[in-house]
């Protein structure tokens, strides 16, 4: 590799495409390049047939060596196809392929357009903005930083299991913290899954075991995270492990304590449907195998009395004095598997302001009005109905409890047809003469083997009602279901012995504190936010923090499966090399202007700016390049690499250069989603005025009100701002920004209706158009800025504001 | 019970703007909100004595089916117990919903299905309108069929068994001018006259 | 502890039992419910309202600013009344549009609505205000042995948001006042079964099916007696059980009370002072088991 070139003045070579005529049979590139040719700093300019062809990038490699140029822009098409390709170029003619840049004058010009002249105007406009920009670039580098490469795992049910395994067998170290003693999670309460049915404890139990044997996994169960810090490859976790009372190297599970222990509890295990003493053992089969003492109901803690298992313990583990702990793990990446928790009455309540969901169905007021999953601890304790221990034959199972309900939970919980329709079929080869009959509102078969599942339960007539169930009436011994058959179109009553409720699945206790301590989003369903809908549904806002399973959304075991190999790879992807690339456009505090006032910290989405006494300090692994803290900072001591003020300014003055009479707006694009999307709208050959001139910034956070009144003097007469819907500056925080720059502008007698600013999708390409279009009707009635207003600008812009 | 919808529904026949009408009630905003989940016929305590379920008249609304909405039975046997809205998953107000057709059915003087029941709210907001208090007994006299001498005959048997226990009032109680309550109804006739 | 009082139609006229018994069981819970003058018609939830909901919503409204204006709450006796109230007030709060027509009509006469009312029923009263406890010590004549089914009615429990004060599917507000009687609530299902209402004077076939299976299930559940807060309910069930017995051919002879005539006995207050005479259905049998004097002198507060 040569190394970098680095002289006084830019000299600049240009490379004007035609792109096999999609550029040139609207835009005339020899008038082009003869215009651009003669500008300041310009030593080549050249045009080519195709620039990203091998003799095209030859040119530029030519013309890098042969003219010693130190900066090139390439006017062709969208940097997004090819800004590699020509940085590539520039690498290899040993520039520092920060020092390129591309004209987009496909996408956003010859494609949109139809007036030659005006295009090729055009053109030559957003050529010699590019120009100007490259003026002031400076060469910039990757840097990588060293991480740490442990990794922390929140929540041992199955989800958090697997993604351990996997980064365990990677040769990962991995702290496994589970909230409660064992773990397992909701996977170890149920008997069979679907479609296969499977015995679950036999697939998850092995797991359970590998979990514990294996020598790069550190379970820390009765343990949870209370507060995280530090950066992406370099977290801190301070973990909080509560006392058992028992010491686990000790116990033997031998289950004496528990056999004289005069305590007794409702099992959660058991969904409370079986009692178990307060010193107990989660399950037979709980990872790690010990026991534990449930404080809150322990005659000593309460009373100071009893102590009767610490008399019978033969291995002498009982420790009543034990203490809670805490432990701080460094890591390099976080994975949060927290799983879900079912609604319940009182969580109801509360979620819905005071109604309960499961009040209409009888839920509390008679002992055989049971949900899922208790069905399943009674699946696997016989089938008999608790009121009664008879076996429960006629059987009702109601769906889209809480669930689907605009009131509070609208999403569907995903399992509990399939539960539902498993239920049925166990419940029939348990008891042949059973009949269970399924109300649903929709029967949700999606996944691989479920539709089959479904035929396989109607072939054993299984009963089908389709109507949301109304009320379940106790009457006497037996249960009522009234509800009306939508597909008779009648009213029904009918008899049942026992009633399984489906209840809407939510996000898992603590949620809330644990968004707070990461620093990541929840989505409108109240789970945790995945960056993006499609293409990164394991990651989130932050680097280095991941999810999978029913902490993302409710889903069934093999979804969570999938997404936990999704997580490890991303982590190994992360972490593997031992390093991180950290990408130089990032802010960056100018020391001698911080006043250490904190505002930048406000505005960071990603918390990636700490506010110490002195000075603020930007964590470059975490900054994300938005820019939406530079505009914020009242002293000017925050610039963006690669889109610096002074880069910026003279972009806005490059392409407004030529005065040719007509109303000129000029629209920064976030660069990403929102330029996309006008890049789509020329893809697909839209139309809109050559007016428009588009600017890309990281972010339309990063534009200001200075940069507005320069472009304001500089020769525009509107200014757009257009930024991705999904883009880490929110639409409030968007929205204020703009009211601001609004305000600062009357102050100037700059009319805000100059400046309109939206949020597009990628996919809303035709909005763009149809935006552009009417904001130019609007500038185009609202006529020029006169030039002594510009004048005035200029000036104050100069005297320092 | 029975229902008489044709086979084929064309787009000929239904009535777009009437989903656009239904919007415009209080109430009538969600219309097309409802999935026709069922739980709100499931609910009905009326529902025996209707033509069409509550959820079947949301569904006919909701394609437009404005003539057999207007004239089912349906409308006018919703008590507005708000079992149903209670329950919706969508936060349907159902009952708000079978006023506001009950309204439509009075105001374009489409015959009901049954004379007696516009006759009902008529007579209601009428007297009300006089004293500013309802007067059951002048309600239940007005509404009588009184050529109907088997219903006259027990009327009249009822109203004795009521007198007998000092519960019919004779005297309506009437706000006096006082109070401007005649204002206040004159006001709102007139807005609804100037629509 | 003093509140506006809205009595609604009904209450004046063939409910008047209500409000006698009301007024006598108010004398021991220091609870005074002064009427809100010149009170107007509550906007009846459908009967108006479907003729023309503005009209229905500013005769909600009305009565709504008169008692905004005595700044003493509102509270009513009977349950439509008090669902029309609360819905009348969720939409003006919801719907500016409507608060704006509505604001419009009562400010002709001078009458203004801010928005500041809480609704309530007396029965919301009796739980949260008095309280079980104070009900509880003022019984002198405990209603052993007597059988009540609790019927609320539908609307009652129908406000949301604040204005809602007991469970909508399983209410247990007055079953906790029987209780408090030392009377036993039976098991009744059909507690918030709509009895049909005004549909007595427009399909009485219908309400009266609506009404024989409320009547039916407190039968088959052995009950002494229904008792009620809502006049219109009493009215289906009280007033009109004879022809639904003879439509139906079934003998049932249910005693319908009113909350506070069944609380008026358990304090000792004479049956006549708490209208019990007015009753259809003749409760003797449930004066009979309580050996309950019907001259007897109130025992001293």
């Amino acid at each position: 590799m040569k190394g970098h070139i680095q002289q006084e003045n830019p000299r600049i070579g240009v490379y004007i495409c035609h792109c096999g005529g999609n550029i040139s049979d609207t835009v005339d590139v020899v008038k082009v390049k003869e215009t651009i040719a003669k500008h300041d700093g310009v030593k080549v300019c050249e045009t080519y047939e195709y620039m990203c062809s091998k003799p095209g990038q030859d040119m530029i490699e030519h013309g890098i060596t042969e003219h010693k140029l130190n900066r090139v822009v390439v006017a062709s098409c969208s940097p997004r196809m090819h800004l590699d390709t020509f940085r590539g170029a520039a690498k290899r003619a040993g520039l520092n392929s920060y020092f390129l840049e591309m004209a987009n004058i496909r996408e956003q010009c010859s494609w949109v357009h139809d007036n030659k002249e005006l295009a090729t105007k055009k053109a030559a406009a957003l050529t010699r903005g590019l120009i100007e920009r490259t003026q002031h670039l400076e060469p910039l580098d990757e840097k990588s930083i060293p991480v740490n490469r442990d990794v922390a795992v929140i929540g041992g049910g199955i989800a958090g299991i697997l993604t351990s395994i996997e980064l365990a067998d990677k040769g990962y170290k991995v702290y496994l913290i589970e909230q409660s003693a064992s773990i397992g999670g909701h996977m170890a309460q149920l008997s069979k899954t679907f479609p296969t049915l499977d015995c679950s404890a036999c697939i998850l139990t092995p797991k359970m075991v590998y979990v514990s044997q294996h020598l790069n996994i550190e379970i820390l169960d009765m343990s949870e995270p209370v507060a995280v810090n530090g950066s992406p490859g370099n977290y801190k976790v301070a973990v909080r492990t509560r006392p058992r009372y028992v010491d686990k190297g000790k116990c033997t599970s031998c289950g004496e304590c528990a056999r004289v222990c005069p305590v007794k509890r409702f099992s959660p295990h058991e969904e409370c449907l079986i009692q178990e003493k307060c010193i107990y053992l989660p399950f037979k089969q709980a990872v790690p195998s010990a026991y534990v003492i449930d404080r809150d109901l322990c005659l000593w803690f309460n009373k100071g009395v009893c102590r009767v298992c610490e008399r019978f313990c033969k291995g002498k583990a009982i420790v009543f004095d034990q203490r809670e702990e805490t432990r701080q793990l460094n890591v390099g990446a976080i994975i949060v598997c927290t799983g879900y928790q079912q609604l319940t009455p009182s969580l109801s309540k509360e979620i819905f302001e005071g109604w309960d969901a499961f009040s209409q169905y009888g839920f509390g007021l008679h002992p055989d009005v049971v949900t899922n999953l208790q069905f399943e601890r009674l699946m696997l304790q016989g089938i008999h109905r608790p009121s009664n221990n008879k076996p429960s034959k006629k059987v009702a199972f109601v769906l889209c409890v809480g669930s689907r309900m605009d009131r509070g939970i609208q999403y569907c919980c995903k399992i509990g047809c399939m539960n539902a329709i498993k239920h049925s079929l166990l419940l029939l080869k348990a008891l042949p003469d059973a009949e269970p009959w399924i109300f649903y509102t929709d029967i949700r078969a999606h996944g691989k083997g479920y539709e089959e599942f479904y035929s396989n339960a109607r072939n054993h007539n299984v009963k089908f009602i389709r109507g949301r169930v109304a009320e379940v009436v106790p009457n006497g011994d037996n249960l009522i279901v009234r509800t009306e058959d939508t597909i008779l179109s009648r009213q029904m009553e009918e008899t049942f012995d026992l009633v399984v409720l489906s209840p809407a699945l939510l996000p898992n206790v603590g949620t809330g504190e644990l968004t707070k301590m990461l620093g990541i989003d929840l989505g409108p369903d109240g789970f945790f936010l995945e960056r993006h809908h499609k293409l990164r549904p394991v990651d989130t806002k932050m680097e280095g923090i991941y999810l999978a399973g029913c902490a993302l959304g409710p889903k069934d075991i093999r979804e969570s499966t999938i997404e936990t190999m999704a997580t490890a790879s991303k982590v190994a992807t992360f972490l593997g090399r031992g390093e991180v690339s950290v990408s130089p456009e990032i802010a960056y505090i100018i020391p001698e202007r911080c006043n250490a006032c904190g505002e930048c910290v406000k505005y960071c989405s990603t918390n990636a700016i700490e506010s110490t006494p002195s000075v603020a300090v930007i964590n470059s692994i975490s900054c994300t390049g938005c820019g939406v803290c530079v505009p914020r900072c009242p002293t000017g001591a925050i610039d963006l690499k690669h889109s610096t003020d002074e880069q910026l300014m003279a972009q806005i003055e490059g392409t407004c250069e030529e005065d040719d009479g007509e109303p000129r707006i000029l629209a920064f694009l976030e660069k990403t989603t929102a330029y996309g999307s006008a890049d789509l709208a020329g893809q697909t050959r839209g139309s809109y005025t050559p007016k428009v001139n588009i600017i890309a910034v990281p972010s339309t956070g990063r534009v200001g009100l200075r940069h507005l009144l320069h472009a304001f003097a500089s020769g525009a007469d509107g200014v757009i701002l257009l930024e991705g819907d999904d883009s880490s500056f929110r639409e409030d925080q968007v929205r204020e920004h703009v009211n601001n720059i609004k305000k600062g502008l009357s102050k100037f007698g700059v009319e805000p209706l100059r400046v309109v600013s939206t949020t597009t999708t990628l996919p809303q390409y035709d909005k763009v158009v149809n935006l552009f279009q009417t904001f130019d009707e609007r500038i185009s009635k609202m006529g020029h800025i006169s030039p002594e207003k510009r004048q005035e600008i200029a000036e104050a812009l100069a005297g320092g504001k | 019970m029975k229902h008489n919808l044709s086979r084929h529904i064309t787009t000929q026949m239904t009535d777009p703007s009437f989903v656009e009408e239904i919007k415009k009630m209080l109430g009538g905003e969600k219309i097309l909100d409802c999935i026709q989940c069922g739980v709100c016929a499931g609910s009905c305590h009326a529902r025996f004595a209707m033509d069409y379920s509550p959820m079947q008249i949301l569904k006919m609304a909701q394609l437009g089916l404005k003539q057999e909405v207007l004239s089912s039975s349906t409308i006018w046997i919703c008590t507005s117990c708000y079992t149903c809205a209670s329950r919706c998953p969508r936060d349907l107000n159902i009952p708000a919903i079978m006023s506001g057709f009950k309204n439509m059915v009075m105001k374009n003087n489409v015959p009901a299905s049954i004379a007696l029941k516009p006759k009902f709210h008529k007579t209601f907001v009428e007297i009300v309108g006089k004293y500013g208090r309802m007067y059951e007994p002048e309600l239940k006299i007005k509404l009588i069929n009184k050529t109907n001498p088997g219903e006259l005959l027990r009327n009249a048997s009822f109203g004795m068994r009521m007198f007998r226990k000092g519960k019919l009032k004779f005297q309506p109680f009437k706000l006096d001018s006082s109070t401007r309550f005649s204002e206040i109804y004159q006001r709102v006739l007139n807005q609804e006259a100037q629509k | 502890m003093k509140y506006a009082y809205f009595p609604g139609c009904a209450i004046h006229g063939s409910a008047k039992e209500y409000a006698m018994a009301t007024n006598a069981v108010n004398k021991y819970l220091d609870v005074e419910l002064i009427e809100i003058r010149g009170w107007n018609c509550c906007g009846a939830i459908d009967a108006v309202y479907a003729y023309n909901p503005l009209l229905s919503i500013s005769l909600s409204a009305r009565n709504l600013a008169l008692a905004e204006n005595t700044k003493m709450g509102i509270v009513t006796l009977c349950c439509a009344c008090f669902f029309t109230l609360s819905r009348a007030n969720s939409m003006l709060r919801e719907n500016v549009d409507m608060k704006g027509k509505v604001d419009k009509v009562i400010n002709d006469a001078g009458l203004k609505y801010a928005g500041g009312v809480k609704v309530r029923h007396y029965m919301d009263i009796l739980a949260n205000d008095v309280g079980f406890d104070k009900i509880l010590q003022k019984v002198t004549v405990p209603l052993k042995g007597l059988k009540v089914a609790p019927y609320y009615g539908c609307l009652i429990v129908r406000p949301i948001g604040i204005e809602r004060f007991d469970d909508p599917e399983h209410p247990t507000s007055m079953d906790k006042v029987i209780e408090a009687l030392a009377a036993e609530v039976v098991y009744y299902p059909d507690k918030t079964r709509c009895c049909g209402a005004s549909l007595v004077m427009i399909d009485e076939g219908v309400m009266m099916e609506m009404t024989k299976a409320l009547l039916l299930t407190a039968k088959n559940a052995q009950a002494d007696c229904i008792v009620t807060p809502c006049p219109m309910c009493h009215f289906n069930l009280d007033a009109k059980q004879k022809d639904i017995e003879s439509h139906f051919d079934l003998d049932l002879g249910i005693p319908v009370l009113y909350i506070t005539q069944l609380i008026g006995l358990a304090f000792g207050v004479p049956s006549k002072e708490l209208g019990l005479h007015r009753n259809l259905v003749f409760p003797d049998k449930i004066l009979e088991k309580l050996k309950a004097p019907s001259q007897a002198t109130p025992k001293a507060l």
